[in-house]
């Protein structure tokens, strides 16, 4: 079999996951199709993408739409991981709820297996698309596929937060495609007869782009795929469907949808690279990657709810991945995304078993987590360490090299408000975990969970600490 | 001298004629078989030799208010160019045409008021209302042909003798459904008032005009009348502008193409007399709104055209 | 001319839409609006002898003017929400404004540069442009769920005759990605306000505040 059929079947497979996990009426089986099939592909991927990785070859072409370079086959990588461990826990976190009588409608669950298949279907393709339309229509079906995830537990406040998360994305992507046309249009000044939306010829002509349009159209794109990704004033819809999807959907979105609207402003980022706007598109990004950072950690000093703390911090860090995407580097961008990611999964997961021991997501409900159960604890603080930036964790690495390279690049304003947001942010999570580990036990019905349920967020835990040993920035180097 | 001739008969025959008009194609759409054509005609003759009957509280206001609308709609019908002659007085200016209406509303409602009846008080200031509403888009209708020539006098704007720019067809179109909408609100037709209703408290014209009868009455109805000829005049005047590029420039087939369309307006009323529900009082500003906005995209048109 | 004309009456019947709070009157506004749209296209491929631009104008007419406005009539007709009150601005001056919005959408196509041998199309410009604040004006102004909708589909004319004209026109494939994709947002959102509305019982989405932080 050719590398290219393999690489195809690795799209292929979720699809008909996807469908046999919908025709399935019972849950578990539709379970077992959906992990399989994810897992399956993972495995094809990295079959086909670790070569390339290694090599010296810097894109690997497919169609003329579909090309991956190297960042985008690291990306693939990361995001196919994280959708297949959350459908893994998904698999766990519906057997226990219900046991706990919480859920009735086996056909539900087999729905979200399929959607998140779809979905998983809609992240690649992002990932992959050389071309500026296709890019906007997967990151448009990424929204349209996960709203059926936020939607899964259909209460009151499932269903406000589904709409909100349908309408406020939609409308920043509508944006999107018109900064998408603006570009379009921008590269019809002389640049390419009849004009291109392949980032291929857009990147090569970028110093014959209409500078105006161009800038327009990058300010347009970065409104509609920072909505998307939760930059501070737009990011109002991330908090509340994070917190109403059920625990795995919320990793996969942290985890991986976020990634994909960022990687979205990277490529359009790179489009403006030569031209006379480059510096200016760089700095809009930087400094909305700052603000972000800085608000998002104000934000998690007063939250109420466990999943929302842990949607905040998302925010926090996608401000710092937008940092690392103005100051340019490709290698900082996809670090951050990869320890984020790992640890965002197993923070979700944990904080999925916590709500089903404690049956309530309020952070002033939960307390004595110590007692009542001590893994879950310790996966909580591990967590909630590393997601901050302490060592011995990968994201301290990344965050150091994120640190170390704005200083370089003479931006110390931007390292200063970065290192008092993350302390703010260091303070504001310690406590809130802090608050909920100690303490008397407030609940009378407690639903211990056994070690099988906490095997995948002690695993992702312990890849962390395992990336902070071996990421060297070297290995990065080759990622563009 | 034909001209005057034909206009001078026009006058006396069409407004009467355009009511009588549209009463009978109202009865024809409502199934009934309806009064005679002619039976506004009627209808004023015999108010005529009625005797009148006023108030004890009334004052010489009451017949003067009655007296001078009907003085304000004569001079307007003679000084407008409603149909494609030039007007027997000439150089009416658009905003003296605006304030000669408000006048005439306000003796209007000084008579109303006069004869101390609470029905007078009440549509007395339903009318001011919306004259107050409708008057910015009369003013922007009629402003955006005096735009494209810059001039202000009436005659000069309806005169088919200014060159025809790219934009134009769209100004006229925008003025012409303007007036249209703006005249059933300043004649107070169906979404804002029913005329044939007779439940006091929802009427507007009607009740101002309770207190009349007799010789007031008949000029009551026929200063409508005028007023009525007046506004669909314009608005056809304004549409044919708009497809004046592909009329032929006969005058007598251009007159013929006014009357018609005078007549098709009066139809056009009639139909949606049928269909319309009268709107809640509270939602008229909301329907008059569209004048305004109508009259908006004239101007905006006539000025993108200068520029 | 006739372009300028066509192209320019879709923007007024958005106008005209925001006028009014009946849901029927707004969706068969919208109904028009995008027929304009479709024959604008038709004449853009006429005058510029691009096939697959008749191919759009079939879609449109297909998707938009005959499915989407059905599906939403029929959800309004299930949903019996007959009048949308609107939240800060009255619907009159809400239209007055959305005028005013015409006149700046105008003044900023000005100041885009243009193709020239576009030069017939700039009012595709100012229409596309009109077209999308007024979506949001739209959005902003009212509280139903289905208005909002609405409001969204009217903005993403906007963005579609702004491509049309200023760049003549995306990729056929990439168009088509578009509609689907906006087809079945109005479908998952028709479904979700059925939702709302078995929840809430209504669809006033400025009630919608109970999660916060």
């Amino acid at each position: 079999m050719s590398l290219e059929t393999i690489f195809w079947s690795a799209f292929l497979l979720p699809l008909l996951g996807a469908l046999c996990a919908g025709l399935f009426s019972r849950s578990s089986l539709s379970g077992i199709c959906a992990i399989v099939s994810s897992w399956m592909s993972l495995i094809l991927l990295t079959y086909v993408l670790l070569p390339f990785l290694q090599s010296d070859k810097t894109v690997l072409f497919f169609s003329s739409l579909i090309v991956c370079s190297k960042l985008s086959a690291a990306f693939l990588l990361l995001t196919v991981l994280v959708v297949a461990t959350a459908l893994t826990q998904s698999y766990l976190f519906f057997q226990n709820e219900f046991k706990d009588g919480k859920l009735h409608q086996q056909k539900h669950i087999c729905w979200f297996y399929s959607f998140s298949l779809l979905f998983l279907l809609a992240m690649m393709s992002v990932f992959v698309s050389e071309n500026l339309g296709t890019l906007w229509i997967s990151v448009e079906a990424t929204s349209l596929l996960s709203a059926g995830l936020v939607y899964f537990s259909r209460t009151n406040h499932a269903i406000e937060a589904t709409w909100k998360y349908l309408i406020i994305c939609s409308v920043g992507i509508a944006f999107a495609l018109l900064g998408t046309i603006f570009i379009f249009a921008s590269s019809q000044y002389g640049a390419v007869e009849g004009g291109s939306l392949s980032f291929a010829i857009l990147e090569a002509k970028s110093a014959l782009l209409q500078p105006l349009l161009l800038k327009l159209g990058f300010i347009f794109c970065l409104v509609g795929y920072g909505t998307k990704s939760g930059v501070f004033p737009l990011h109002s819809w991330l908090p509340d469907a994070h917190s109403e999807a059920p625990a795995p959907a919320s990793a996969m979105l942290s985890a991986s949808l976020l990634n994909c609207a960022l990687f979205a402003i990277f490529k359009v980022l790179k489009i403006t690279n030569l031209s006379s706007c480059g510096i200016s598109c760089d700095r809009a990004c930087l400094w909305a990657g700052v603000i972000t950072v800085l608000a998002a950690s104000f934000f998690l000093i007063k939250q109420h709810g466990l999943k929302r703390l842990w949607a905040y911090s998302s925010i926090e860090n996608v401000g710092l991945m937008m940092v690392a995407i103005g100051l340019g580097s490709a290698p900082i961008f996809f670090l951050q995304a990869l320890n984020h990611s790992i640890v965002k999964v197993s923070l979700f997961c944990t904080a999925g078993n916590i709500i089903q021991i404690c049956g309530t997501k309020e952070l002033s409900h939960i307390s004595g987590l110590l007692k009542i159960s001590p893994l879950n604890a310790a996966l909580l603080l591990l967590g909630g360490l590393a997601v901050t930036g302490t060592p011995p964790f990968g994201t301290f690495i990344s965050e150091w090299m994120l640190l170390s390279l704005s200083v370089e690049r003479h931006f110390a304003v931007v390292a200063v408000i970065i290192l008092v947001s993350l302390t703010i942010a260091f303070i504001a999570i310690i406590y809130h975990i802090g608050r909920m580990l100690i303490g008397n036990v407030r609940i009378e019905k407690t639903n211990i969970t056994s070690i099988k349920y906490s095997a995948i967020p002690l695993l992702l835990i312990i890849v962390s600490v395992a990336l902070c040993f071996v990421i060297r920035p070297e290995l990065l180097g080759e990622i563009k | 001298m034909v001209s005057y001739i034909v206009y001078s008969i026009m006058i006396l025959i069409l407004p009467l004629l355009l009511m009588g008009f549209l009463q009978k194609i109202k009865a024809k759409l409502q199934n009934r078989i309806g009064a005679p054509l002619l039976q506004p005609f009627f209808n004023v003759l015999k108010l005529w030799n009625k005797t009148q009957i006023l108030s004890e509280d009334a004052s010489f206001l009451f017949r003067f208010g009655i007296l001078l609308n009907f003085c304000i709609a004569t001079y307007l019908i003679l000084s407008v160019p409603w149909l494609n002659f030039s007007p027997m007085i000439m150089g009416l200016d658009l905003f003296l045409l605006v304030y000669l209406l408000a006048a005439a509303r306000f003796f209007n409602i000084l008579s109303a008021l006069d004869t101390g009846s609470p029905f007078g008080a009440f549509s007395g200031s339903r009318e001011a209302a919306l004259s107050f509403l409708v008057e910015p888009s009369l003013v922007l209708c009629l402003l955006a042909p005096g735009l494209l020539i810059n001039s202000n006098v009436m005659s000069e704007m309806f005169a088919f003798k200014t060159a025809v720019n790219s934009d134009n067809p769209a100004v006229w179109i925008f003025a012409s459904l303007g007036l249209f909408i703006t005249a059933l609100v300043e004649l107070s037709r169906m979404p804002v008032d029913d005329p044939n209703t007779h439940l006091e408290l929802t009427m507007v014209h009607e009740a101002m005009i309770i207190e009349a009868s007799g010789r007031n009455l008949a000029l009551c109805e026929y200063s409508y009348a005028l007023k009525l000829t007046l506004f669909f005049g314009l608005s056809v005047q304004c549409f044919l502008h708009a497809v004046s590029a592909f009329l032929p420039s006969n005058e007598w087939l251009t007159l013929f193409f006014s009357v018609i369309g005078m007549f098709f307006l009066a139809a056009v009323l009639a139909m949606l007399e049928t269909v319309l529900v009268k709107l809640k009082w509270t939602k008229c500003p909301d329907f008059i709104a569209y004048a305004l906005t109508m009259g908006m995209f004239a101007c905006i048109v006539a000025l993108r055209g200068r520029t | 001319m006739i372009f300028t004309l066509l192209i320019l009456s879709s923007a007024i019947m958005a106008v005209l839409m925001v006028g009014t709070g009946q849901v029927r009157s707004n969706i068969i506004f919208y109904s028009f609006q995008t027929l304009l749209i479709a024959l604008t296209t038709c004449v853009f491929a006429y005058v510029e002898n691009e096939h697959k631009h008749y191919i759009l104008a079939l879609v449109i007419f297909i998707v938009k003017t005959m499915g989407l406005s059905l599906f939403l009539l029929w959800l309004t007709k299930r949903i019996g929400t007959a009048r949308d009150t609107g939240t800060f601005l009255p619907h009159p001056l809400a239209m007055h404004l959305s005028v005013l919005l015409l006149i700046f959408a105008q003044i900023l196509s000005c100041q885009l540069p243009h193709l020239s041998k576009l030069e017939d199309f700039s009012a595709g410009g100012t229409a596309g442009i009109s077209l999308i604040l007024t979506g949001i004006l739209f959005m902003l102004t009212r509280r139903l769920a289905i208005s909002q909708v609405l409001g969204f589909l009217t903005m993403e004319n906007g963005i579609f005759l702004f491509a049309l004209t200023q760049a003549s026109g995306m990729p056929l494939f990439v168009e088509m990605g578009i509609f689907l994709d906006v087809f079945v947002a109005v479908m998952i959102s028709g479904l979700l306000i059925f939702r709302i509305k078995h929840s809430f019982e209504h669809i006033d989405v400025t009630l919608l505040t109970s999660l916060k932080d």
